[in-house]
């Protein structure tokens, strides 16, 4: 099953359900199919390992990203650089926004509410069943009341993302598939896609997963640690 | 209980519930803010209590409180907030009270930067606060191990009725891992009665506990800082922790590294041995008590001709390495202190220059 997403698409969930990752790999599948894609990092909340982190590697793909102006890259201040605005009035092939995590992370979208209006906008919430408080049916429900709140839009689908990072297995991957269904259900929202860690993908048996699935080349790696390589998933 | 991926600052958070401690006390600073933040929602599920302080000056003191009322308590903080609480820490030591500080270090001097730094390891170890108080100081190098040393933390803080301290880089505080937490532990401290001022009622003896950290007859203060020296005393003895790697057979030279700084080593250390250039590591797990012996040890290997110093500092722990070495080769330095952690080939490079 092919991924395709195109317009205004924002990522949202949890604090470190995996939304950057999955902002990042899914930039370069769509860039990698031929769509213009442009891709703000919207995490106002998070010190560290934010996508600005991998602007060098989007960069040289060809991927647009906006970030805060370079000399307050590194502030834990929340910056929303007025190019946000400007790449929602006029979007792009693909518009993506990487937002920061839970309810407080979500804010910043009610603030754009001015460039949005009129628009479809897909609101895809991360769910990550191997993190805290998103372990339960439940948990993801709560979390997904309390970021429309505070983001003062509807969550429009989800995205199952089960990974355990180097201990992922693909057991994982498939029991987290089954979770997501039972939230996609018990949400009445549409599962858009899953993610694997790129190295399991062609074990991992896709014959019962009735929907895409994303592979994950962690970008986002401690210093000891190698990117994996940005290749298109295809 | 089955692997989680978690934060480093919130594993610690959920460390410390598991090791009995409901009793948090903090002010928010980047980059461990998370610690705050994960138990102002944890604590309540489990009858616990977090209060934020108005400045980290008055989190030090509520903790001297608590600790004081025999209770687990511990607070989390960054560089600056841990200078605001130094005061309290040195009253803490000086009445023996126990308690945990844990210190995701930042960039500094002064404000300096929220990227990971490991610059704050002389305050850590050389006494922290004003007169002769020491800290028990654990540094661990992946989320697992800081909780670990969370859950560790809290019984040595009672065993020696002093503060210990956790030091971490903001690396440990921002990274995820994916991590498993052990069984509950005990939620009171077990020689509560012999100091905490909780009340007579239901104590054998007859005589009143009193926190202080006032002594004004000139003996009486000599003898407290003799009590407090046999404590340090027997830290050294007792708590040392220190790893190796790569020791066992012939090196050239030998790298002293700790925390996330200690993971860049021994990536570039793996490197080098694809090579053919073999370099030890002694990675300090307590930085106080510092591995003096386990340092001496791998750094006399009639093979080693160099020990480098490797961490985020502009030259800290290079004064306990020169210490444990005594001169008997040469002992040099490298590190950075911005934000930017050295990377493998960083390291590879100075090995290279030095020693290979």
């Amino acid at each position: 099953m092919e991924l395709e997403l195109s317009g205004i698409v924002i990522i949202v969930g949890a604090y470190g359900s995996g939304k950057t990752e999955i902002a990042i790999n899914l930039a370069v599948h769509m860039h990698a199919k031929g769509t213009a894609v442009r891709l703000a990092d919207l995490d106002l909340v998070n010190p560290y390992f934010r996508t600005r982190e991998a602007r060098h590697a989007l960069n040289r793909l060809g991927i647009d990203v906006v970030l805060p102006p370079l000399q307050y890259m590194q502030a834990d201040l929340p910056i929303l650089t007025p190019e946000v605005a400007g790449m929602l009035r006029h979007p792009s092939g693909l518009t993506l926004l990487d937002v920061g995590g839970d309810d407080v992370g979500a804010t910043v979208l009610a603030a754009l509410a001015d460039p949005m209006k009129g628009k479809t906008i897909q609101v895809l919430q991360v769910i990550n069943p191997n993190r805290p408080y998103t372990d339960t049916v439940s948990g993801c429900l709560k979390m997904r009341k309390s970021i429309e709140a505070k983001a003062k839009m509807a969550i429009t689908g989800i995205i199952g993302n089960a990974n355990l990072m180097e201990d992922t297995t693909e057991q994982d991957i498939l029991a987290g598939y089954a979770f997501s269904r039972k939230v996609s259900e018990a949400g009445n929202l549409p599962l858009i896609f899953i993610t694997t860690p790129a190295a399991l993908l062609t074990r991992l048996d896709k014959k019962d997963i009735h929907c895409p699935v994303l592979a994950l080349r962690r970008q986002l790696v401690p210093p000891w640690k190698r990117a994996e390589a940005l290749v298109p998933s295809g | 209980m089955a692997k989680v991926l978690m934060k480093g600052n919130e594993a610690i958070g959920e460390a410390a519930i598991r090791a009995g401690c409901l009793n948090y006390f903090a002010y928010p600073i980047t980059p461990q803010s998370e610690v705050a933040e994960y138990l102002v929602r944890r604590l309540p599920e489990v009858g616990g209590v977090f209060l934020q302080g108005e400045s980290e000056v008055a989190v030090g003191y509520m903790i001297f409180g608590a600790a004081g009322a025999g209770v687990r308590v511990f607070t989390t903080s960054s560089s600056p907030g841990i200078s605001l609480m130094s005061e309290a820490i040195s009253y803490i030591a000086a009445a023996q009270c126990p308690a945990v500080f844990v210190n995701i270090m930042r960039g500094g001097p002064g404000l300096g930067g929220i990227l990971p730094s490991q610059a704050d390891y002389l305050q850590a170890t050389k006494g922290i606060g004003h007169g002769d108080c020491r800290l028990l100081v654990m540094a661990p190098a992946s989320v697992q191990e800081a909780v670990e040393m969370v859950m560790k933390a809290f019984p040595l803080a009672e065993k020696y009725r002093n503060p210990v301290m956790i030091l971490g880089d903001g690396l440990i505080g921002q990274m995820m891992e994916p991590v498993e937490f052990p069984d509950q532990l005990k939620t009171e401290p077990s020689n509560k009665d012999a100091w905490a001022t909780n009340g007579m009622d239901h104590r054998k003896s007859k005589t009143r506990n009193l926190v202080k950290s006032l002594f004004l007859d000139p003996v009486q203060l000599n003898d407290n800082n003799l009590a407090l020296k046999a404590k340090y005393d027997r830290m050294r003895a007792e708590e040392v922790m220190s790893e190796s790697y790569n020791t066992d057979g012939d090196y050239k030279g030998l790298i002293v590294s700790y925390g996330t700084m200690s993971r860049v080593c021994r990536t570039a250390i793996d490197m080098l041995k694809t090579e053919g250039i073999d370099v030890g590591m002694i990675r300090p797990q307590t930085v106080f008590p510092f591995p003096e012996k386990a340092v001496a040890e791998a750094a006399m290997k009639p093979s080693c001709m160099h020990v480098l110093s490797i961490e985020m500092s502009m030259g800290q722990m290079i004064e306990d390495v020169e210490r444990s070495v005594k001169g008997r080769i040469p002992v040099s330095w490298y590190g950075k202190c911005g934000g930017d952690i050295p990377t493998p080939e960083e390291v590879i490079d100075v090995v290279r220059e030095r020693i290979a």
